[in-house]
């Protein structure tokens, strides 16, 4: 009996040899992506490159089992790999703790592969895999895990759905206005703690995050400036942090004197509870007999006072960490900030008491520090049994794939239905109208410093491919050209965010038989083997003039703006010439009331988005 | 006030940080159940031929590993087996310094290191032998075997831990195959189900209490509202205030069919003010989208009716659980009342948060009335028994009370055993009839047991676990046995089936995958998890797995 003997008895000596010739790529080091690293080794796969950009915490140790209690804060894919060799020495393993967005993943190198695992907590990476496999035309195993509930999908180009063939739900979003002036709800409140206040107090402040897109809409522009004017103030107490009254500063600024004239407004309030100011003095008196060490208890939901006593300790922690992170830095670098995380207990309990004295204002119901870490961090439950079913159910498709069986692989997932804990659907066919996989891909290689999106636009769109008046283009920015939006025509490809190996999608939006999307790959002609860039050359080249469908037609238009749930908050950047119309002038009451939490696909976090009056977004999650 | 900037990083609260993620799924109460608990696992039982065939019980360390990371309190591994190279390509608790040594030992302290807080113990002697000591077993609130184990040391262990209450769980993992049963006590209680959210909501619209009506007697003329007002009336009031107009033209009754609930959804439908941008109002909505589910009058679901009929309800004893004894305070209740206490929870809803929390506290008080009313019962019964019973926490009722209407009472099983059973032939009979049943895998893992078994008889001169003749003779004999009753219920093509499913596991000889195993882990976990934190369903009592259609079934047999 050798170690293999049982391998080779259930897997057949061609499939073993073929696992053990196969090279593949794991996206991901966290829950799944542990158990699959595992099976992976013992199911006898020669190569393994493991990719992960995050750090191991404490919140993490009660299931992704490479990692122990001294490995908190250190590189998942480098612990990960370093533990799991030990157990399987023979197997080639290559680690990188690195973005798997970063330029240096680029489509040939995606192509090395003969499989892709997808084990990622978050919809922006999965959509990037998804694309990178498409386009380098690799095999992917997508997969993610809610509580007691997993899936796993194969993905093939041209023979399967791909991830972004059906929607995916939309992150929830609220009108600035909501939060800032007439929160409803719990949520609005926290909300407010952890995307306004502390970073106002501890982290970059709004004015200087490009994300914000200040309506220019009338109506709004007025509370809008107010709301600015505000927010000056509220950094001009920053200055203080340190000082004796700064707790005293920060509360009167933002739980009374803000609330005056919020109250003040009187239109506001004609149908509405009026907000009632908080006083510092009262509760300062009253909190004599509180400990601080209330914010240890997280289940009970704590009186204003507790709030009060939370509030001062938490923000004195928060300002004592900063003060220690700002006296190791040196003035030539960036000034250290603080950003909220749901496992950092400081931030949680600043967010967690200022959410609840907020609503004490507003008449809001308070909640419990574990609900508020919940709503806040949108929190997924995760547990080990999950991602070991889930694991080994992307594996068992992977052997699929390898036979080239992919006339049995499945869509399976993990619940409890019927009879069945693990139920399976055959693989569909990839929709017509993907915005993603439907798609006509090309290259081309630009001149970094002459390129500009006219040349684009003109010589390779129009001149070449033969593009009419009306479409648009777009990258990972948002949408940089379209026939309103022409501002941005002179403007370097560099200047709109264009990177090597980065993708822009052109859409035609002609409505007399339209072309498929066509996804452009970039690339950046300074490198020595691809074509130099010389003054004949134009600073814009394609690799070839290729034909590019047109879409199927259908009774309905394609639903590109569904389809790509991101679509419909991306980001504008330039003027737009004419305003959408039938906009709503303001935001305050247009938001569904928000069930708890929303279900994710994945064990971490999907970001909550601020969904401003005109359409604009703030992301605000990490 | 400055020096809690360090503790908050450490001190008590990390333990809540490490557990946050399934905090979320099992609460406080959960966790507090799973570090109380000891597991069992009896990872092999000896060689199962003369060739020194072990059963690599890798399933059984996977199970261990997902039961480790949550934080149970302690484990205890059984093996006798000593680690071999193969071990070594299967089992991912096994190091290559570990070749030669008891696997007992070396997957124990490997399994340790995943979670300081959990405490772990192993034992290299045969575990019959261990169960001659009495105290051995009640240490533990869950056995986990991996089979296939001697049908005396199986029979053994399955009887005494019948007599104690505890539960069994019996793996088998080969090839692409899976199966594991759960051997429950007689009677199982769980109070905390967590049932679908969806399907909870207890309004009692149709059953109003005098607060609930009086607050929605309050909602009378809504043409004199303003727009705003108008937009932010719960729906839940909106819905009581339709319902008296109703009443009146219907006298005094509720809509209770799907027509009159139509005709009244229409009703509220047409309350809607639709003269503004958004062409209609989200509380109406809301109301129109509740009408079907939320006027039901009250009515005792089965599970809870069961509860109540059971003798144990019935006929307390001075030793009752104390389940029994709020199950039948809970009972008074309904007999006295016509409903269950009211879990007191309100749906989001589009409203003011000053009304909104002013209804909440109507159902709030409510439930906490009934529960008073149980508590004092409660207290009686115990008083009734004089000194012998100590009180019964508050808090115990309260989750009751709670969770009254989605309590469910699982009557344990055995370890299912075809040629001992009838009652088990006949529902895998009935397991055979379902399309695609994958009942021939459960069957086929019975014919190994009885192949090891008759290798491991006195005087067998059989040498491997490859042994044609035995493999046939106890195809044959397990077949026999569920055509006895009726040949019809195995025809040619189930009977190929289930040749077939042998095969894999002839082929194998036995031995498992490691992917298949610690996907069947993170399954056998789960319902470990459910068992001992008495949340959630557990199985009952048989789950299949087959990996090369990536589909598992669930059977009670
Ligand atoms: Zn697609």
């Amino acid at each position: 009996m050798t170690r293999e003997s049982y391998l080779k008895r259930s897997l057949g000596t061609t499939l073993s040899r073929r696992i053990k010739e196969s090279r593949v790529l794991l996206v991901g080091a966290g829950g799944i992506g542990c158990e699959l690293l595992k099976n992976l080794l013992l199911t006898g796969f020669g190569e393994i490159h493991i990719i992960d950009l995050d750090t191991i915490d404490l919140s993490n140790l009660n299931r992704q089992f490479l990692f122990r209690h001294e490995h908190i804060k250190k590189s998942k894919a480098l612990v990960a790999k370093e533990v799991a060799q030990k157990f399987q020495p023979s197997t080639k393993l290559e680690a990188y703790h690195a973005n798997i967005k970063d330029a240096q993943f680029n489509v040939d190198w995606f192509a090395t592969f003969d499989i892709v695992f997808n084990a990622l907590d978050n919809l922006d990476a999965r959509r990037h895999v998804n694309r990178m496999c498409l386009a380098a035309g690799v095999p992917l195993i997508e997969s993610g895990t809610t509580g007691f509930n997993g899936q796993v999908q194969v993905i093939k180009k041209g023979d399967t759905e791909c991830y972004d063939c059906n929607s995916k739900e939309v992150p929830t979003t609220f009108p600035v206005c909501t939060i800032r002036s007439t929160p409803s709800q719990p949520i609005h409140c926290i909300v407010w703690a952890k995307s306004y206040l502390l970073p106002e107090l501890f982290g970059t402040s709004e004015d200087e995050t490009q994300d914000f897109d200040h309506s220019e809409d009338a109506e709004n522009a007025a509370e809008i400036e107010n709301l600015r004017k505000e927010a000056q103030a509220l950094k001009d107490i920053r200055g203080s942090m340190g000082s004796e009254d700064f707790a005293e500063k920060v509360f009167n600024k933002v739980f009374m004197t803000d609330i005056e004239r919020l109250r003040g407004m009187e239109d506001m309030w004609k149908s509405r509870q009026p907000p009632e100011p908080l006083d510092f003095a009262t509760l300062q008196e009253q909190s004599g007999s509180v400990d601080n060490t209330i914010s240890l208890n997280d289940q009970k939901v704590w009186n204003v006072t507790e709030d009060f006593v939370v509030f001062k300790d938490s923000l004195n922690r928060l300002s004592r960490r900063l003060k220690d992170l700002k006296e190791k830095t040196s003035e030539k670098d960036v000034s250290p900030i603080l950003v909220f995380d749901k496992d950092d207990v400081d931030t949680l309990d600043f967010v967690a008491a200022s959410a609840n004295l907020r609503s004490a204002i507003f008449k809001i119901e308070p909640k419990s520090k574990f609900d508020i870490k919940q709503m806040a961090g949108n929190i997924i439950p995760a547990i080990a049994t999950t991602n070991a079913m889930t694991a080994g159910l992307c594996v068992l498709q992977a052997l699929k794939v390898l036979k080239d069986d992919l006339a049995n692989a499945k869509m399976v997932f993990l619940e409890r239905s019927g009879v069945r804990a693990i139920n399976s659907d055959s693989l569909k066919a990839p929709n017509p109208n993907c915005p993603v996989c439907s798609v006509a891909q090309g290259r081309v290689f630009i001149d970094p410093t002459r390129a500009t999106l006219n040349d684009l636009v003109r010589d390779v769109l129009r001149l070449q491919l033969g593009y009419g008046e009306e479409f648009s283009l777009s990258n990972e920015i948002g949408t940089i050209y379209d026939p309103d939006l022409e501002d941005n025509l002179p403007k370097t490809l560099s200047e709109l965010g264009v990177k090597d190996e980065s993708f822009i999608t052109v859409v035609d939006e002609e409505d007399e038989n339209p072309r498929v999307n066509l996804e452009l790959v970039i690339r950046v002609s300074q490198k020595l083997d691809e074509p130099a860039a010389t003054e004949e050359k134009k600073p814009v080249t394609l690799e070839r003039v290729m034909d590019i469908p047109r879409k199927p037609k259908a009774a309905t238009p394609p639903p590109t703006e569904q389809v790509n749930g991101t679509t419909a908050h991306e980001p504008v950047t330039g003027k737009r010439k004419r305003e959408a119309e039938g906009e709503l002038s303001n935001g305050y009451e247009r938001v569904k009331r928000v069930a708890s939490v929303a279900v994710g696909s994945g064990d971490g976090a999907d970001p909550i988005v601020l969904d401003e009056a005109d359409g604009g977004a703030i992301l605000i999650d990490d | 006030m400055t020096d809690s900037f360090p503790s908050a990083l450490t001190g008590p609260s990390s333990k809540e940080r490490k557990y946050d993620r399934q905090l979320r799924l099992w609460a406080a109460s959960g966790q507090q159940a799973l570090e109380e608990s000891r597991v069992l696992l009896v990872n092999s039982d000896g060689p199962i031929d003369k060739q020194k065939t072990t059963v690599s019980g890798v399933v059984g360390v996977e199970t261990l590993k997902n039961l480790v990371l949550p934080g149970i309190g302690g484990f205890t591994i059984v093996d006798p087996a000593s680690v071999t190279e193969s071990d070594l390509g299967v089992n991912f608790f096994l190091e290559e310094q570990s070749l030669g040594k008891s696997r007992a030992e070396e997957t124990c302290r490997l399994l340790k290191e995943l979670n300081p807080d959990v405490e772990g113990t192993f034992s290299t002697t045969p575990i019959a032998e261990l169960l001659q000591d009495t105290k051995f077993l009640p240490a533990f609130r869950l056995v986990l075997v991996s089979g296939p184990v001697k049908c005396s040391s199986l029979d053994l262990l399955c009887n005494a831990s019948r007599e104690l209450g505890i539960p069994v769980l019996y793996t088998h993992s080969v090839g692409f195959y899976s199966t594991f049963s759960l051997q429950l006590p007689a009677e199982f209680p769980i109070v905390e189900t967590h049932p679908d959210p969806e399907t909870t909501q207890d309004l009692r619209l149709a059953n109003p209490w005098p607060e609930l009506l009086e607050a929605g007697a309050r909602v009378r003329d809504l043409d004199t509202l303003d727009d705003h007002q108008h937009g932010h009336v719960p729906y839940v009031l909106l819905l009581l205030h339709y319902l008296e107009q109703w009443k009146e033209t219907h006298e005094g009754n509720v809509p209770s069919n799907y027509k009159e609930k139509t005709e009244f959804r229409e009703m509220v439908r047409a309350g809607a003010r639709t003269n503004n941008p958004e062409g209609g109002e989200e509380n109406f909505d809301e109301a129109v989208a509740a009408v079907l589910k939320s006027l039901n009058p009250f009515s005792l679901r089965s599970n809870i009716r069961e509860v109540f009929e059971m003798e144990e309800c019935q006929k307390l004893r001075a030793d009752s659980a104390s389940f029994w004894v709020i199950a039948s305070a809970v009972n008074a209740f309904y007999q006295m009342h016509r409903v269950l206490p009211l879990p007191g929870s309100l749906p989001d809803m589009k409203a003011q948060s000053a009304d909104y929390i002013s209804l909440q506290n109507i159902y709030k008080s409510k439930a906490r009335k009934d529960l008073e009313e149980v508590t004092e019962t409660v207290r009686r019964i115990e008083g009734s028994f004089g000194a012998k019973r100590s009180p019964i926490p508050e808090k115990e009722i309260e989750v009751f009370c709670k969770n009254a209407a989605h309590i469910k009472l699982i009557r344990g099983r055995n370890i299912p055993r075809i040629d001992r059973d009838v009652t088990v032939q006949s529902s895998v009979r009935m397991a055979l009839g379902i399309p695609e049943s994958l009942a021939p895998i459960s069957i086929a893992f019975q014919i190994l047991d009885a192949v090891v078994d008759q290798l491991q008889e006195t005087g067998s001169t059989v040498a491997s676990i490859d042994d044609n003749e035995t493999w046939d003779k106890q195809t044959q004999r397990i077949i026999g046995v569920l055509k006895a009753e009726d040949p019809e219920y195995v025809d040619e093509e189930v009977e190929e089936q289930i040749k077939n499913a042998t095969q894999e596991l002839r082929r194998t000889k036995a031995g498992e995958l490691h992917n298949i195993s610690s996907l069947t882990g993170g399954l056998v976990a789960q319902e470990a998890l459910k068992v001992l934190t008495r949340q959630y369903v557990p199985l009952d009592n048989t789950c299949i797995f087959d990996g090369v259609k990536s589909r598992s079934e669930m059977h009670r047999l």
